[in-house]
């Protein structure tokens, strides 16, 4: 009997969205976290009886013919790109995004991860990092001797060494923007790598057109909404019960099939 | 005799595929822009090999297409800027290499070219046919009530809605999309409503889909035990004529 699979379908896709519901909820406090979203979408139609077919050689046709669908399907689970909130933090090495635009990360194999991710932290040798250790790109290089580091807007990093009265500029931040972001794969650890999808990165200063700036001392909070991710979660379990059901009446309708004596 | 028991499998039958409609539905519950369904029956007359007391018309049962709900969905706040739902009747058309395709999912993004498409890479077409372009350089995206795209203060595209005359010439495609079986040209839709950041959820009602799902199967139920109790008639009657000898 297909209902007994497309409910089986049903289940299966609200499994999935209840994955991505938890991990939602899992990654509320995950700096810069992106929310996603399973997207399903329903699978393919048994045609028993095509709309427009003649029914008779008067020229009449079937208005709307007989269309059994097979269920449902998780199609992409896409990631919704909304900032974040503002979360202050006081941190010299926390830089927030506002706006558009990823840090650049080189991975220890060499190639080049994008976080939104700004908490970073300063290695042993005075390198900004990431907090895995990864060196941001381009590279930024905090003096020993600093004792105060500021980062403007538009990434411009200064630091006031002892002794000295005036700042002194030791690097400049770049972001990196996608045509597509949806189009990032994600790698864990909040970072994130180019695809096909997503297109070339596109690298410019903060602040430049199309290009987030950057605030000092805040972190960018997950776009986790915890009431909207708790309302999704009991749709989707009720509607999991309910493929369940679909399930138990199809199977009494074959025993019921069964139980004709013979 | 046996007339009756084929009577009740025709029934049987329909109410099979109804309950597999049944199962669609509710395992759509959740689907963006799906519509509902519900199996439509007629009784089919036909002549019967012989009754008793003369010839009568024996009537079967027999599906009389399927009954496709066009009625607005909920629209479901997702704050993605890409997002659209349409709110009165009209489709958002896209291209495939299959040809038009006709939808109410608005979940829309932005290709690697730059290009509106939906979540399978297909790109949405606007009112003239032609593909939207957007430069995600240029800022936010604003959608206007008449599917007007635009990034500040510049207008890049309008997003079509198209309507159909008569919905029913529609197919299901899958992936939420439906095909045009016949030459009717879609218009288009001038009195539907786009709205950014929102998608329309489907317009199943689970209540409904379960009452109705209790009933088919109480109906299908019903029928086996018309069946069984025929079945039961003519085995008495062989025996009573037997002795009768």
């Amino acid at each position: 009997m297909q209902a007994l699979r497309t409910a089986a379908t049903g289940m299966a896709a609200q499994q999935m969205n209840v994955e991505v519901i938890s991990n939602n909820i899992a990654n509320m406090n995950t700096v810069a976290f992106k929310k996603q979203r399973a997207e399903f979408q329903d699978l393919l139609y048994q045609t028993f009886e095509a709309a427009g077919t003649q029914s008779s050689d008067q020229g009449t046709i079937v208005p709307t013919g007989v269309q059994v669908g097979a269920g449902v399907k998780a199609g992409a689970v896409y990631r919704v790109q909304t900032q974040g909130s503002m979360t202050r933090t006081d941190n010299p090495y926390d830089l927030a995004i506002d706006g558009r635009g990823y840090f650049q990360v080189l991975m220890p194999s060499g190639e080049t991860a994008y976080t939104r991710a700004g908490n970073f932290a300063v290695n042993d040798q005075g390198q900004m990092v990431t907090q895995d250790g990864y060196l941001i790109e381009p590279a930024i290089t905090i003096p020993a001797d600093a004792v105060q580091v500021t980062v403007s807007k538009t990434g411009q990093v200064q630091a006031l060494q002892a002794g000295q009265t005036a700042p002194s500029v030791v690097g400049q931040l770049e972001l990196s923007t996608f045509i597509n972001e949806g189009g990032l794969q994600a790698l864990g650890d909040n970072l994130y790598k180019e695809t096909a999808a997503s297109g070339a990165p596109t690298n410019g200063t903060p602040g430049a057109v199309g290009v987030g700036t950057l605030v000092q001392g805040y972190t960018e909070a997950s776009n986790v909404d915890a009431v909207a991710e708790i309302t999704a979660l009991i749709v989707a379990q009720r509607a999991y019960e309910m493929n369940s059901k679909v399930i138990s009446t199809a199977d009494n309708m074959l025993a019921t099939a069964n139980q004709v004596k013979a | 005799m046996d007339n009756a028991i084929y009577v009740g499998l025709s029934k049987q039958m329909i109410l099979r595929k109804e309950m597999d409609i049944i199962a669609n539905n509710i395992a759509n519950m959740d689907t963006t822009g799906f519509k509902v369904e519900s199996m439509m029956q007629k009784t089919d007359p036909q002549q019967p090999a012989y009754t008793f007391g003369g010839p009568r018309p024996v009537k079967f049962v027999s599906p009389d297409g399927v009954a496709r709900d066009f009625g607005q969905g909920s629209l479901v706040k997702t704050d993605n800027p890409l997002d659209m739902a349409i709110e009165g009747e009209g489709f958002f058309q896209v291209r495939n290499s299959q040809g038009a395709r006709f939808t109410r999912d608005g979940r829309f993004t932005v290709d690697n070219n730059g290009r509106l498409v939906n979540q399978k890479g297909e790109a949405v077409l606007d009112d003239a046919g032609g593909e939207i372009q957007i430069d995600p350089e240029k800022g936010q995206v604003s959608v206007g009530a008449d599917g007007t795209l635009s990034q500040g203060n510049e207008r890049v595209g309008k997003v079509g809605m198209y309507d159909f005359a008569t919905p029913g010439v529609l197919e299901k495609a899958g992936d939420n999309q439906f095909r045009n079986t016949s030459n009717q040209q879609p218009t288009v839709a001038a009195e539907a409503k786009v709205r950014q950041g929102y998608v329309e959820s489907s317009n199943v009602k689970p209540v409904i889909e379960i009452t109705r799902m209790v009933e088919v199967s109480r109906s299908y139920e019903r029928t086996a035990k018309m069946i069984d109790s025929e079945a039961e008639l003519s085995r008495r009657s062989v025996e009573r004529l037997g002795k009768l000898q």
